[in-house]
């Protein structure tokens, strides 16, 4: 995107950064999606804009400036002598930690593990990447490298973190094992396949090289593609397939999109978005099985027997937390890494976690918003400051769909009623109410 | 094939070895550490230096410390361990040969040959007969890291095998050992691999060079050029999915090595603790850290023990980590050891400096420490599509 040079006076284009979720707003791009046309400043967005992926609003945004991109300051390379802190998760959860500590405490040891390359970029950007052109490249705000030199910390770039002794402060990785005076689990969340579903043949988006080998497989043409699972991130994928030009099939257990989250006015406001960028939406329909066929495409065949080929397959049926690691250690599990909801201590001592490994009450909570709070928390406890502790609210939930986006607030009850407050052509919205108090509501 | 037996309570054990009633744990736990104090304390520099303990072994055999593991006598996986600790506890060189000879036997009953699993077995797991296990080079072909030494071609009857492998032990004239080799198809390529017992009586035995320790392990190169194998040689056609099945017993009895290792250099820095204490106070590795972690190590083994062919990618990771972590565990051991004895360690006739050797034989021996961590990270890493695969 080539931006537009600035003609009112007020000097170059300035950036914004999202502290919630690191998105960053460019005034020479604008955010066209949300009715800023490139070119607006900073100052003249309304204040009820919303930041596009994560929904928090303008005054959570600060100024950025983009760093220099200079040659790695040098940083020893030599095992620490003092143990410090390990961090297990090179995303943002993980990352996020390091800066929260760093922030106060330039010289605290920390390594950081991680199963991936450690390069930095904007997870919840995967989901409408396609759409907006963007490329691998572009998406990897800052490489592992980089970020470990900046924050003068050890990195162990495609590092598994295999076993874990708490009672020792021992952390068993695949290059050895790492002695901790804390440690922070922060390795996120894998996909969670159906069984019957070939992991060679479809792929899941969770990662950045994982959405990258799709990427690069997309980028030869359009394509048919099949998504399986009409979650959130399976109607966020398929419209953002469809505003790349690609013929998209959704498919979905239920007779609408995201049953589990929204009543049925606004599943329904939802399926004609996605049907008005010509998505084909297969309700009621479970995969049970993907095979090749010989053209090269992959067939999906439903559980009524019915089948049907796309080019390409990509699965959105959710995610789970791998256990082993912490089950392992005797630490407390369930559906998730049990955590202090306001310490994020885990059951083991010294050992915080979270991010989408993280259970709170039995619920993984899987939105970026909290992570931050999260780290400070968590950073706060490791360096000895006084901290408020973290306090757990249901994040806003925003589906990046611009055909019908979605905004659902508070603590919506699967199965409870919703009420029609308006149901009007261009706007829906619903609450659910508990004694009398509005404990959840929904505009689409 | 999983096994029923492995997954039963440990109480239910002993009624499981009918024919063997005297194979109690108690009983092969004693024999064992009578044998380990005596007999195998005395030879271990000998053996250490070249003398193959066949005769000990044979003892072993016949006290159930080579049997316990397999299924007819109660899949006592823990039990065979802890006796491999025992007598490595002694002699590291010994303790691989029990491991060879285990997962041998483990072979020939797996592979559900009637010619293999009847009376070949019943010698064999009673220590009468010897043989071990040619598999390192095919384990780390498996797993993608070097390629395939023996090649085979079908023909009728069975299959004809030459090729070389550098070094197997436990072997030697009248013994035999499990060996793998590629089925070459057409185009030269591997259709799949054949398991089979290769009689070393059929093959070519060549000296191996020194090496710095452990040198009673009667170790050879193994050439074989044109050996016919016929079907009552079998072992698994084909050979992968009896690896897969086996994998993690082969690997988890291998920690009775390490723990042995490990407890001897525990001895070694305990008897010198009245007289040098006071100095050793300042180095790191302690008897009470090396204790308390082999403590943790162990009930680690003995609990994965418990299911030995649980097919899981999480268990098998289980198994490596704990195995890497017993090759990790000995090497700090045995290193700690000669420093707290010093110089009367360091004599060729001391026990610390041949731990030393036993430690680095138990991370370099397949799968080594590298190796290990190798299979766990490409087992951690998730499978997706190559992006190469489809059509626009």
């Amino acid at each position: 995107m080539n931006a537009l040079a600035p003609t009112d006076g007020l000097g170059p284009w300035r950036q914004f950064l999202c502290r919630a979720c690191g998105l960053i707003y460019d005034e020479g791009q604008g955010d066209p999606d949300s009715g800023l046309p490139p070119g607006t400043r900073f100052a003249d967005i309304p204040e009820d804009w919303a930041c596009p992926i994560c929904g928090v609003t303008k005054a959570d945004f600060e100024p950025y400036e983009r760093r220099a991109k200079s040659a790695p300051m040098p940083v020893s390379p030599a095992p620490q002598r003092r143990p410090g802190v390990v961090i297990v998760g090179g995303g943002v959860s993980g990352w996020s930690v390091a800066e929260a500590i760093r922030a106060g405490d330039a010289s605290l040891p920390i390594t950081l593990v991680t199963a991936c390359d450690g390069g930095r970029y904007h997870k919840p950007e995967l989901s409408v990447a396609l759409g907006r052109g963007l490329s691998p490249e572009a998406l990897r705000r800052e490489t592992g490298a980089a970020a470990a030199a900046r924050l003068g910390l050890r990195l162990l770039a495609d590092t598994v973190a295999v076993g874990l002794s708490p009672e020792r402060h021992a952390l068993r990785t695949t290059r050895g094992t790492l002695p901790y005076t804390h440690l922070v689990l922060a390795h996120g969340a894998r996909p969670a396949l159906p069984a019957g579903l070939d992991p060679a043949l479809c792929w899941r988006v969770n990662d950045l090289a994982a959405w990258s080998g799709l990427h690069s497989e997309l980028a030869r043409g359009a394509r048919t593609v099949a998504v399986i699972g009409a979650g959130m991130v399976g109607c966020e994928l398929a419209e953002d397939l469809a505003r790349a030009g690609h013929t998209a099939t959704l498919v979905g257990a239920e007779a609408l999109p995201l049953p589990e989250l929204l009543p049925e006015q606004a599943g329904r406001r939802l399926l004609a978005g996605l049907e008005g960028l010509g998505i084909r939406y297969r309700g009621n329909s479970l995969v049970s099985g993907l095979s090749r066929q010989p053209d090269g495409t992959v067939a999906l065949t439903l559980a009524d027997g019915t089948r049907f080929a796309a080019a390409t397959v990509i699965a959105a049926t959710g995610l789970a937390t791998p256990s082993r690691l912490v089950r392992s250690a005797g630490l407390a599990f369930d559906r998730g890494i049990v955590v202090d909801p306001a310490t994020l201590r885990t059951s083991g001592p010294d050992i915080f976690a979270l991010g989408d490994c993280i259970s709170l009450g039995g619920q993984p909570c899987r939105f970026i918003e909290p992570v931050a709070r999260q780290a400070a928390t968590i950073a706060g406890a490791i360096l000895g400051r006084d901290h408020l502790g973290y306090a757990h609210a249901v994040p806003v939930v925003r589906l990046k769909t611009r055909s019908s986006p979605i905004a659902l607030h508070g603590t919506p009850v699967a199965g409870a009623p919703w009420h029609v407050v308006e149901d009007s052509a261009q706007r829906l919205a619903m609450e659910q109410r508990q004694n009398g108090q509005v404990t959840a509501w929904l505009a689409a | 094939m999983p096994s029923a037996l492995a997954l039963r309570p440990a109480e239910d054990r002993i009624a499981a070895a009918p024919d063997r009633p005297d194979w109690t744990d108690a009983a092969v736990r004693a024999a064992t550490e009578a044998i380990a104090d005596g007999p195998l304390s005395a030879a271990a520099a000998e053996i250490d230096r070249g003398a193959y303990p066949l005769d000990i072994l044979g003892r072993l055999g016949s006290a159930g410390a080579l049997g316990v593991h397999l299924d007819r006598h109660g899949a006592r996986i823990g039990l065979s361990i802890a006796a491999m600790q025992a007598a490595s506890r002694a002699c590291g060189a010994t303790g691989f040969l029990m491991w060879c000879h285990d997962v041998c036997g483990l072979y020939l009953e797996q592979s559900d040959n009637p010619a293999l699993s009847g009376a070949v077995l019943d010698a064999h797991a009673a220590g009468r007969t010897f043989g071990g296990t040619a598999l390192s080079n095919p384990m780390k072909a498996f797993a993608g890291i070097e390629p395939i030494l023996l090649r085979a071609c079908r023909v009728p009857g069975g299959y004809r095998v030459s090729g070389m492998l550098p070094w197997v032990s436990h072997i030697g004239p009248g013994q035999y050992c499990g060996a793998i080799a590629g089925v070459v198809g057409a185009g030269d390529t591997i259709s799949h691999e054949i398991m089979f017992l290769l009689a070393c009586d059929q093959a070519e035995l060549r000296p191996c060079p020194h090496f710095s320790g452990m040198e009673g392990t009667s170790t050879w190169g193994v050439r074989v050029d044109d050996l016919f194998v016929g079907h009552d040689a079998i072992i698994a056609d084909p050979a992968r999915p009896f690896i897969s099945r086996i994998r993690g017993a082969f690997i988890l009895l291998q920690c009775g090595m390490g723990l042995g290792v490990t407890e001897g250099s525990l001895d070694a820095m305990l008897a010198v603790e009245e007289s040098l204490g006071h100095v050793n106070q300042f180095l790191e590795d302690r008897p009470d850290t090396v204790a308390a972690e082999l403590a943790e190590l162990r009930a680690r083994v003995m609990r994965l023990a418990e299911t030995p062919y649980d097919g899981s990618t999480d268990y098998l990771i289980d198994v490596l980590d704990a195995r890497a972590q017993t090759s990790e565990l000995a090497l700090r051991a045995s290193q700690s050891a000669l420093l707290h004895q010093g110089a009367r360690g360091y004599l060729m006739s001391a026990a610390p400096q041949r731990r030393i050797r036993e430690a680095h034989f138990v991370a370099i021996v397949t799968p080594a420490i590298k190796h290990l961590r190798w299979e766990m990270a490409r087992l951690s890493r998730e499978t997706l599509p190559q992006s190469e695969g489809g059509r626009a």
